[in-house]
């Protein structure tokens, strides 16, 4: 894999983020785990910021790697666009270790990257991002009419629905019959 | 270390076989459209379930919390407040009671209300509340000018978890005392919790007397201003009590009652004495203590605290 490492800003540095310990208790070094999405663009994130990722803290418990093996064994995450597991991994990052705050205002502000956002936080399993996200989803249609957000949303009528629905069973139609002939030609 | 190795490469396959994202909204799966319905406030919800059957079929399926809700007919028209929280209101007012009544079933299907407050004096809307198979989900519901025949099935339509009942009527209309006492029933019935209240006024004389003749096998102590009955839970007992004080004498013209389920424990001297917070709460005002104006923004504004 031709992997570029991305040390993101925040992923880099190693010392915790949370409130500090009793002054007895040893320090831990803290391991790192890498991921990467379609893009293949590797990001190195700590377990204590993966954490809010139940999907990602599932696969990592007990594991027991050594920085070598998290460095040769990324998670690939293919079903998710690099830029959006960007967002997650500092997203993670940021609230290491801390309370999620109630709002979170610097969610994408476009659809398709709110949408493939949600998507992926929900895939992942991070719940407070998932809820932010969800908010945010809501708050695109806030005073909007059933026709604007029939436009902003691109949901088909009933109608167009159906007329969708019985143009599809009608290719299915053709394709299976197609296939059918197919098999007979190659029978003969 | 070999196996977790080939096991995470076996969850991380699977996960990279999934299809790659389509960025709308129709194709996201349901239970995030639910999750994302449940973040929205009621007009948006209603606008969504305008746009497609396949919306409207999710958003009829999410519940909404209200701070309060009021229901009610004013002029020819249904009417309907809701506050998500102590300043956002929607209003919604319905010339076509058809539509009205339509919006009444979708309301009291998704409804949790805090505070619901219900003025209906028509028997179209009693049978509209007759019809309903469901439940209604409040914490505290508040009647007004609401007949007796109206007053039941909403009561008897009521969810679990209901803290207060308060019923008021300036129009004179007359509920019957022992079929209200038929909350006791109620009660008693399906085992009740400790705390569970329910308050009322009334203006006919004897109503303590006909307590005591419904549960005389039940008694377990009686005096002018309170009857305790047993219930079938033997750590539950039933207290009504007249609220009795200065003002209201034992010949006011009203008189106040309370219900309340007790732990079997409770000694008296654990009585409270203080019935005045609890009249207040049904008969605002009855103290003195309002100009005329505070005492209609008490009334129309703030129903329940």
């Amino acid at each position: 894999m031709s992997s570029t490492e991305q040390g993101t800003s925040s992923a880099a540095p190693a010392e915790p983020t949370t409130a500090p310990e009793s002054a007895a208790a040893p320090e831990v070094p803290e391991s790192f785990y890498y991921v990467h999405g379609k893009d293949k663009v590797v990001h190195k994130v700590s377990a204590g910021a993966l954490q809010h990722s139940a999907l990602i803290h599932g696969m990592i418990s007990n594991l027991g790697y050594t920085e070598e093996q998290a460095k040769a064994n990324p998670f690939p995450f293919e079903n998710i666009d690099g830029d959006i597991l960007q967002m997650v991994v500092d997203w993670c990052n940021q609230h290491k270790g801390k309370p999620t705050p109630p709002e979170d205002t610097n969610l994408p502000k476009q659809k398709e990257k709110l949408f493939d956002l949600v998507l992926a936080v929900n895939y992942l399993e991070i719940k407070e991002l998932l809820t932010y996200c969800c908010k945010q989803v809501a708050m695109m249609v806030k005073g909007k009419s059933p026709e604007e957000i029939r436009e902003i949303w691109m949901i088909p009528t009933d109608a167009e629905d159906e007329a969708a629905e019985k143009e599809a069973k009608k290719r299915a139609g053709k394709e299976a019959a197609g296939e059918t002939a197919a098999a007979a030609g190659d029978a003969k | 270390m070999a196996s977790v190795i080939k096991n995470l490469a076996e969850m991380t396959e699977t996960s990279s076989t999934e299809p790659i994202y389509d960025t709308n909204w129709c194709n996201m799966p349901a239970e995030i459209k639910s999750k994302c319905i449940s973040k929205m406030m009621l007009k948006e919800r209603l606008s969504l379930r305008c746009t497609a059957k396949a919306e409207r079929s999710l958003v009829d399926c999410q519940k909404i919390g209200f701070y309060r809700g009021r229901i009610r007919k004013y002029a020819d028209r249904l009417v309907f407040s809701f506050y998500h929280d102590k300043s956002q209101m929607i209003r919604k007012r319905f010339r076509d009671t058809t539509k009205g009544y339509e919006f009444l079933n979708y309301i009291c299907k998704v409804g949790v209300f805090e505070n619901l407050m219900i003025a209906f004096d028509e028997s179209a809307a009693q049978k509209e509340f007759e019809k309903y198979t469901g439940e209604i989900t409040a914490k505290h519901v508040n009647l007004e000018y609401s007949t007796y025949e109206m007053v039941l099935p909403i009561l008897l339509k009521m969810k679990d978890g209901v803290e207060s009942i308060m019923m008021y009527d300036d129009g004179g209309i007359d509920y019957i005392f022992d079929e209200i006492l038929a909350i006791s029933n109620i009660w008693i019935d399906e085992d009740s919790k400790i705390g569970s209240t329910f308050q009322v006024f009334a203006n006919e004389n004897g109503s303590f007397n006909r307590l005591l003749m419904r549960f005389a096998d039940r008694l377990v102590s009686k005096d002018e201003r309170r009857v305790r009955i047993r219930t079938d839970n033997p750590d539950r007992h039933i207290l009504l009590e007249r609220g009795l004080d200065e003002t209201v004498g034992i010949d006011y013209y009203d008189q106040y009652f309370r219900l309340m389920m007790i732990s079997a424990e409770m000694k008296k001297s654990e009585y409270d004495d203080n019935c005045k917070e609890w009249i207040h709460k049904i008969r605002p005002g009855i103290y003195g203590e309002y100009s005329d104006l505070e005492y209609n923004l008490n009334k129309n504004d703030d129903f329940l605290k």
